[in-house]
């Protein structure tokens, strides 16, 4: 939800700043798949977003995951060993986040545009919960940002988006494997000459499916019963083993 | 061939698991220990969130016990009033443990709990082992030197409540092995272990209970203490991973037949060195990962319970 209030806002400013009269239908966007489904043998999977543009532009697609509460915590050296520190909450912290651009983005529109459009990690709105050290946000940010790119979370660098013919455009998603379940976004822009010209919005979802889906919401629905099973189980694999292993 | 597991929410490949499952349950059935020790470390090695580990090798462990404590119970190696007292005294323990952890992963510091407490019960028991084992090693090649005493008059003998246990032909209070149940408890609790090599120890040394009856009621206690953990660990935690313990538990039940059967051949000392080095080696590398320095100081992690 508050995602898509988000990309509100967003299309509000890319209004208030760019040609109006040219914003609606001139992008159209589809992807190989509405759901990302995990079940058993899951490794992770990409999905193909593919578009086009009425006439020529530059694309950029941001895809953005569920937001959370997410904590960074600084270790500090405490009598030798590496203890957990201090620490920061952002309450409203998008669980995934990449971009893809047919060009560099520096190249695409002026940093403060790409900022308010939120375009890029560095422009997301990673709010700390307050009352925080204002003196380590930033730090804290980056290193939150950090962090998710090395899970493969956020991409470590700009995708590429390929355009055929100046029209067709088509770019990849990746979704590693322990991608985050929930309600993604996946915003196209169309830029041209710097200034914001259209902007289309597909919602995506990454779920857990079959088994996987049902163990995961038994255990978090009926936790009492998913432990008196467990246990149930676990009595059983023991005792059946000690039978089948006397007999040989 | 790579598995999704629904609660670590990772893939793991499924004959890694099944390996590691294979030769921990070789060595607990070799050396006639739980495993629990050696897996919850190198789970959290190949990835598994420490809080995941710590609940699903308690449910492991109750598969791994409870063979061994019915073989026990037919021989009539369970002293079933001394393990009562030890399993009530585990109940408040890992209820209290169990508690304890929940509140170390609010506040972030589980992980240094779990790793330090790996450090300091591995270390202690790890050095008491090899020297005793190494003495007792001396002794047989060397059949003159004097005995032990077995049995010691002490300040425990004092206290109240006393009981009287017939099967460990024990007169002591209960107040011991209640003590020593919410010990055991509490580290079963948070280092997702059954323990054992704290209770035997224990069981041998404070309690002074006879060798032939300590393995079976350590064995039947731990299955009614890691039991209590799995459930507490489901309802508050929800750490528990069925597809995660049932891979480890198939490999370690094959494991630990194979290792009983080599452990049977091999001498006593000889064994107990070998535990007690082995025991040393996961302390040393549970320690480097505390004393050196991370690639990144920062870590992130959840927000509240997920």
């Amino acid at each position: 939800m508050a995602a898509r209030i988000l990309l509100w806002i967003a299309s509000a400013i890319a209004l208030s700043f760019g040609a109006p009269a040219a914003l609606a239908q001139s992008v159209v966007v589809d992807l190989s798949h509405r759901e990302v489904a995990i079940s058993t043998g899951f490794t992770g999977e990409e999905l193909l977003l593919f578009g086009a543009t009425e006439g020529s532009g530059d694309i950029v697609v941001t895809v953005t995951g569920p937001r959370r509460e997410e904590v960074v915590r600084r270790k500090e050296r405490v009598a030798g060993i590496w203890v957990n520190g201090a620490s920061m909450t952002f309450p409203d912290a998008p669980a995934y986040y990449r971009v893809a651009a047919s060009r560099p983005l520096s190249e695409i529109a002026d940093e403060k545009d790409l900022r308010r459009l939120r375009i890029g990690p560095e422009s997301l709105a990673l709010e700390a919960r307050l009352p925080v050290d204002r003196g380590a946000v930033g730090e804290f940010r980056a290193a939150f940002i950090r962090n998710k790119q090395h899970l493969d979370l956020y991409g470590s660098e700009l995708a590429p988006i390929t355009i055929n013919s100046g029209r067709l455009f088509r770019t990849s998603i990746p979704f590693p494997a322990n991608v985050p379940t929930g309600e993604y976004q996946v915003a196209v822009f169309l830029f041209k000459d710097g200034r914001l010209i259209s902007l289309e919005t597909t919602p995506l979802r990454v779920r857990k499916v079959g088994l996987e889906a049902q163990i995961f919401s038994f255990a978090n629905e009926h936790a009492p019963w998913y432990g008196a099973i467990a246990i149930a189980i676990a009595l059983l694999a023991g005792w059946l083993a000690g039978v089948v292993f006397r007999r040989n | 061939m790579q598995i999704y597991l629904p609660i670590a929410e990772m893939s793991l490949d499924a004959l890694l698991l099944l390996g590691l499952g294979g030769m921990v349950g070789f060595l607990s059935g070799m050396f006639g220990v739980g495993g629990g020790f050696l897996m919850t470390p190198l789970l959290i090695f190949i990835g598994v969130p420490p809080a995941v580990a710590v609940g699903t090798e308690a449910n492991q462990v109750v598969a791994a016990s409870v063979s061994g404590a019915l073989a026990h119970w037919r021989r009539g190696n369970v002293d079933i009033r001394m393990g009562l007292v030890l399993m009530i005294g585990g109940f408040v323990g890992s209820t209290l443990g169990v508690w304890l952890f929940t509140f170390l992963r609010g506040i972030g510091q589980i992980d240094l709990v779990i790793a330090i407490s790996y450090v300091v019960f591995l270390g202690i028991v790890g050095v008491l082992m090899v020297i005793e084992s190494t003495r007792s090693w001396f002794r047989s090649r060397n059949p003159m030197a004097p005995r032990r005493k077995l049995h010691y008059h002490n300040w425990m003998h004092g206290l109240p409540f006393k009981m009287r246990f017939r099967r460990s032909k024990l007169y002591i209070s209960a107040l011991v092995p209640l003590g020593v149940g919410v010990f055991v408890g509490i580290l079963a609790a948070i280092m997702g272990v059954g323990g054992g090599f704290v209770m035997v120890p224990a069981m041998i040394y404070l309690l002074g209970m006879p060798t032939a009856v300590v393995v079976g009621t350590s064995l039947f206690q731990i299955v009614f203490v890691t039991a209590n953990v799995t459930f507490l660990q489901a309802v508050n935690n929800q750490t528990v991973d069925i597809v995660l313990a049932l891979l480890l538990v198939v490999g370690s039940v094959i494991g630990a037949q194979i290792g009983a059967r080599v452990g049977s051949r091999l001498r006593g000392e000889e064994v107990r060195i070998a535990l007690g080095l082995i025991v040393l080696a996961v302390c040393a590398r549970v320690a480097w990962t505390l004393v050196v320095t991370p690639d990144d100081l920062f870590s992130i992690g959840l927000g509240g319970r997920h």
